[in-house]
């Protein structure tokens, strides 16, 4: 049955040692981290499909082995390497100084994200977890600016606020199963203790993968973080983890049933149409990349919600989709953001025509996000809509809502992804745009890889993604209603897309004859362009979604931000108190005697 | 020699440099420094001599002149006692080390040495003492000592802090020898297993509880334990930087958790109105510090408070018992000592670059300072609890003991308490590490760089760095272990001691 | 019986002076007098009926002897407080020189 190896031991131990290498690289070696960094990346990957081929595989040979690889584990682990690699890649060009401690960061993290998903302990869990939060903050701040300090550190106290919630939950669990190990334990959700312990863990998931109400640091760190860092991180790492998390406690720890489900139905929809809704109306190009991150985590969470097996193997795809469409965004968005100099989307415009590989890289992209067959992005979302309708043919009322905002969101992520391609690539170029180039090689081989696998996903879904990686990990056969042949669809819609050109160029006028625009000798860009954000202020002018906007942009639902108020009002009331006159805390010390005496009088 | 002739030293290496430091500091200038830093080497060797002999003989003692207790005044050690002498001769010596370059900018240096060097004797004093009154006279040679570097720098703020921590502390004092009168009047002798045998049968007199209070209150502000914290963040702000660290690392360890344990678990027998006692008054330190920190704007106020927020998560463990929280309060004493330490020693070093403790006004201390920032930040995540450094590991074994024990609610404020150190300590290190590297126009411009100063900090952010390891089967694995069953057997101390003087 | 009641009436006279009294040197000296009535608390402890001093003769005889031990406790703990006394004297001159008075609830620049 297992096979012992300790190659599990290495796939974790080295990126780890080979990060602090690279951290105490001397500045003149520094070109041997970049080679460093590739060459474990590779071996990592290499190391995962060996997983994926030859599990279950434990480590080390004892009955409760540490390590364990199991069939979530191999397609959590696969994806983490795969992303690593691509992202160093990228960063190859994108980054320029601090490359020892960059790289070194990036190993650590490979390393600790595979510890985190083989782990068998729940103690080396939080413990990878934990460092894992501690290394965000360091990559954040990579670049030390102030906003990208404040957003770290915004980052940091949630996940790593949440990571000590996390260990009160495993407690919880410690106590009820009596064991620490992760394999073979399962709680049945029957009392409060049980309730308690899924529920930390559970929030300790949802603020790692940036599900609502833990969501806030994700849109800021989208925004100031480099972007080869928001790719690898909070786009993709941090959803595996996250999400891997919460498979494990749905279908591996805890016994779910109605309440528990519920649970991640309501977040998950909540997540869906409430970060869509305020990604709608963001201006700058990361953070709006970063609520639809946000969004997804919904669909995911709802996937796994549903408590059937092709909505979770939905879920399970869905993130596995979303990592790779996510990072293709962010990489095109840093490689625009590096020619360009801002994210802003009003500055931006027009780009197609200056860098095209980039743009049809992140329009492949942009249409899987958006769940346009016969990309991945439709095949999981579809799945996960089965799932819904199964779950709810027969006992829960509710699906229809569930349904509705799924498919709501979806539609909101297409206005929104729209508008994206239209601000950046369309359109007419403003004055700073028409000086962007192509980005390098490292940067756009990153891209055409990503792009290259949303389409095949897409397209073999059945036979590659889902039969190998996903549906081992139920257990269960999947069974689809309706039917879907993807080979089929795609041969139409080319065949359609072929006519529509085709039409195009034998109906569409030939003769046009383009002019100027008469401005009076004004500056004509003033008039002639239109940003592509200012096609949704319409948006901001319904009543309710404008009190919305507000409210968000005032920060009244960043959950760090009420909570520091909340603190703020103790420490003034105590502060008052500690006014620095001597008697004042003598008499502190004779209340506490006196409160002693008492103790002791009633129970001595 | 046997090992316990090694006992006395303990006592007189520090009081001895302290008297010579004072007959040469006056003729050479550096007289004081290395008299002082030999001096605290060779404690530090003796206390660790003496940690390898507890593991082979279980108790050592020395009685003190020959004379036989209860008459005589016994010198114990057992692996409580060899513990904690362990760990606050190390820091003691590294702050040693690191006070030589800092003092420079005071005149007579010597009067600071020798003043390190009685506090040195005191602490060690109450570590061995076996006499509850000879532990009262160590205890007020070491806060004498420490009121008088408070004030060391003669600042006005130093001064004031000195003087109501003085104030504080003595009234403490005075409680507390009310309370020894009492006992003495009650069991006839002060030596301290002869009071255990004696109160053996009747634990729960009325008498007991009076003098409890009594002990508690006083031992509970040398801890620094709420409601009797105040003077601690007062007395860290104007003070020489090495102060706080010693005082936070050794003196409140020391004098208040180590007496305190020592009394209630071996001498009077841990019951269960004392318990619930201590366990209220964690839970206030816990919370109270972290929220008072939080409003800091004085970088070394809000590392006090911080101490006196984790002092509650030692006192938790302690108090709740049982051998696993007994093990994270050792563990978790080790861990902030050292942390706590490495944290005062760079904040002294960042006061001195840039001339000023407000930490809105400080920022990009890593690109400019990088030993210190890389030891400050590495000391701030181990008291945040972050993997894989070592307050990590003790706050989950506290977590986890009182889970088990059943006390759910403690564990979830344990838990919470730790968001809240995280938060307040990233709001304040977060923009003074990582800031911009702005030019201050006070601050140094080119921050020369020192051995002594550096090697403290980096030996200190190692250590807690890897103390994980020292959970691993080693000697200091072996030392807990002893030290945690000496306390949870609490009164077959005095059976063990007893047989060990006949 | 009574007396330890006057004793202990006598430390709360002292532990009153340290609370209520704002001048520095009254806290002091307010100070002094719980000290006092400590040592004085503990050798009357030591007190033994148709005791006489502690102190071996050869040629006496003896019948009874108050305890001698609190006597070398009350004198080890009297130079204890005379050093704090001398600490806290010096700290107030100083206290002085720098805010130019002895009032204590003036004396709280370190607060919050």
């Amino acid at each position: 049955m297992n096979i012992a190896v300790d190659f599990l031991l290495y796939a974790v131990a080295v990126p780890i040692v080979a990060g602090i290498v690279c951290l105490i690289m001397p500045e003149k070696l520094k070109i041997l981290t970049k080679f460093l960094a590739l060459l474990v990346t590779l071996a990592s990957l290499a190391a995962s499909v060996r997983m994926l081929l030859l599990k279950p595989l434990y480590w080390p040979p004892v009955p409760v082995p540490a390590l364990i690889v199991d069939n979530l584990s191999a397609l959590a682990g696969l994806g983490i390497s795969f992303f690593a690699l691509i992202v160093t890649v990228y960063s190859f060009g994108y980054i320029e100084k601090n490359n020892g401690r960059y790289f070194g960061y990036l190993l650590m993290t490979l390393g600790s994200a595979l510890g985190a998903v083989l782990a068998n302990n729940l103690i080396l869990l939080v413990a990878f977890w934990g460092f894992l939060a501690v290394l965000l903050y360091l990559l954040v701040t990579i670049r030390p600016t102030a906003q990208a300090s404040a957003s770290a550190k915004k980052a940091l106290i949630i996940v790593g606020g949440t990571d000590a919630l996390m260990i009160f939950g495993i407690g919880l669990l410690w106590k009820i199963s009596g064991t620490f190990a992760m394999e073979g334990t399962r709680v049945p959700l029957n009392g409060v203790l049980p309730y308690a312990a899924f529920l930390c863990v559970l929030i300790a998931s949802f603020a790692k993968a940036g599900a609502v109400p833990f969501h806030s640091w994700l849109p800021d760190v989208a925004q100031d973080g480099p972007a080869s860092v928001t790719a690898y991180l909070p786009a993709s790492l941090d959803k595996l983890l996250g999400i891997y998390l919460l498979a494990r406690i749905s279908l591996n720890l805890f016994i779910m049933n109605g309440i528990s489900n519920s649970i991640l139905l309501i977040v998950g929809a909540f997540t869906i149409v409430f970060a869509v809704a305020i990604a709608l109306v963001q201006h700058d190009f990361k953070r709006l990349l970063g609520y639809h991150a946000v969004s997804q985590v919904g669909y995911m969470i709802l996937g796994i919600g549903t408590a059937n097996p092709i909505g979770i193997a939905g879920g399970l795809f869905h993130m596995l989709n979303n990592a790779l469409y996510k990072s293709c965004l962010f990489l095109g968005a840093g490689a625009v953001e590096k020619t360009i100099g801002t994210s802003d989307l009003s500055d931006l415009g027009g780009l197609s025509k200056y860098m095209p590989i980039t743009f049809i890289s992140f329009l492949v992209a942009s249409l899987a996000i958006s769940g346009i067959p016969p990309l991945n992005g439709f095949f999981s979302k579809w799945m996960i809509y089965q799932g819904i309708i199964e779950s709810g043919s027969g006992k829960n009322p509710f699906w229809i809502v569930w349904l509705i905002a799924a498919m709501f969101g979806s539609a909101l992520t297409i206005a929104s992804f729209i508008k994206l391609l239209h601000a950046v690539f369309l359109g007419r170029a403003s004055e700073r745009a028409s000086r962007a180039e192509e980005a390098g090689v490292s940067m756009t081989l990153p891209m055409v890889i990503l792009a290259a696998t949303c389409i095949l996903f897409g397209i073999f879904a059945f036979s590659v993604p889902v039969s190998l990686l996903i549906a081992p990990v139920i257990g269960k056969s999947i069974s689809y209603i309706g039917t879907w042949s993807p080979d089929m669809a795609t041969a139409l819609i080319a065949a359609a897309v072929l006519l529509g050109i085709l039409v195009y160029l034998l109906v569409a006028p030939r003769k046009a004859r383009v002019v100027s625009s008469f401005v009076g000798g004004e500056n004509p860009e003033r008039f002639d362009r239109v940003a592509g954000t200012e096609f949704y202020n319409t948006i901001r002018e319904v009543k309710a979604m404008g009190s919305l906007y507000s409210k968000e942009e005032s920060r009244s639902f960043d959950i760090y931000d009420l909570s520091g108020k909340i603190t703020a009002l103790f420490t003034r009331y105590l502060q008052k108190l500690t006014n620095g006159v001597l008697p004042t805390y003598i008499v502190w010390g004779l209340i506490g005697m006196v409160v002693m005496f008492i103790v002791f009088f009633i129970r001595g | 020699m046997s090992p316990n002739l090694m006992i006395p030293y303990l006592v007189i290496v520090p009081l001895a440099a302290a008297f010579l430091i004072i007959i040469f500091g006056k003729m050479t200038r550096p007289a004081g420094a290395i008299i002082a830093s030999i001096a605290s080497a060779l404690s530090f060797t003796v206390s660790l001599m003496l940690s390898f002999s507890i593991v082979k003989y279980g108790v050592l003692i020395y009685k003190v002149g020959g004379w036989m207790p209860p008459a005589g005044i016994p010198m114990i050690v057992d692996s409580y006692s060899a513990l904690i002498l362990l760990i606050a001769n190390f820091i003691a010596a590294l702050v040693t080390l690191y006070s030589v370059n800092y003092v420079k900018i005071y005149t007579d240096t010597w009067k600071y040495f020798s003043l390190l060097m009685l506090m040195m004797a005191g602490v060690n004093g109450v570590a061995v003492s076996g006499d509850i009154f000879n532990m009262f006279v160590y205890l007020e040679i070491a806060s004498l000592a420490t009121y008088a570097l408070v004030a060391f720098g003669n600042e006005a703020e130093a001064l004031e802090a000195s003087f109501k921590y003085a104030v504080m502390s003595s009234v403490a004092s005075t409680f507390m020898l009310i309370g020894i009168a009492f006992l003495y009047n009650y069991t006839s002798t002060l030596n301290m297993a002869y009071i255990g045998k004696f109160i053996e049968g009747n634990r729960t007199a009325k008498i007991m509880s009076f003098v409890s209070v009594l002990f508690l209150a006083g031992f509970g502000l040398k801890a620094a334990l709420a409601p009797f914290h105040a003077w601690l963040p007062d007395a860290y702000t104007k003070s020489p930087a090495p102060i706080p660290a010693i005082s936070s690392g050794v003196l409140i360890k020391v004098l208040g958790v180590y007496a305190l344990t020592r009394l209630f678990f071996n001498v009077f027998g841990m019951t269960k109105p004392v318990s619930y006692i201590l366990i209220f008054f964690a839970v206030v330190s816990m919370l109270g510090g972290g929220i008072l920190a939080f409003g800091q704007s004085n970088i070394r106020r809000l590392l006090g408070y911080s101490s006196v927020s984790q002092i509650g998560y030692i006192i938790l463990g302690f108090a709740i018992g049982t051998p696993l929280a007994v093990m994270g309060s050792l563990f978790h004493i080790f861990n902030h000592s050292v942390a706590k330490s490495l944290l005062f020693m760079g904040a002294g070093s960042i006061e001195k670059t840039m001339r000023t403790q407000d930490i809105k006004k400080i920022s990009g201390v890593i690109s400019k300072m990088p030993v210190t920032g890389y030891t400050s930040l590495i000391g701030a995540l181990s008291i945040c609890g972050i993997p894989p450094f070592g307050g990590f590991w003790s706050k989950l074994i506290i977590i986890f003991a009182c889970i088990q024990a059943g006390y759910f609610g403690l564990a979830f404020i344990a838990a919470f308490v730790s968001i809240l150190t995280l938060a307040y300590y990233f709001k304040a290190y977060a923009p003074m590490l990582f800031g911009a590297k702005e030019s201050l126009s006070g601050a140094l411009k080119n921050n020369r760089r020192q051995f002594l100063t550096d090697m403290p900090m980096i030996i200190l952010a190692v250590v807690s760095a890897g103390s994980m390891l020292f959970l691993a089967p080693g000697i200091m694995n072996i030392l807990m272990r002893l030290a945690t069953v000496v306390i949870v057997n609490g009164t077959a101390y005095v059976s063990v001691i007893l047989g060990s003087l006949k | 019986m009574s007396i330890y009641i006057l004793c202990l009436i006598l430390f709360s006279v002292g532990l009153y002076c340290v609370l209520r009294k704002r001048n520095l040197i009254k806290i002091i000296i307010g100070i002094g007098i719980m000290e006092y009535a400590a040592n004085l608390f503990f050798i009357l402890i030591g007190y033994r009926q148709e005791g006489r001093a502690p102190i071996y003769a050869h040629d006496q005889v003896i019948n009874n002897m108050v305890d001698p031990l609190p006597q070398a406790v009350v004198l080890t703990s009297i130079v204890l407080g005379l050093a704090l006394m001398l600490l806290l004297v010096a700290i107030s001159i100083r206290i002085y020189e720098k805010y130019r008075t002895f009032d204590i609830t003036k004396i709280n620049r370190l607060k919050g």
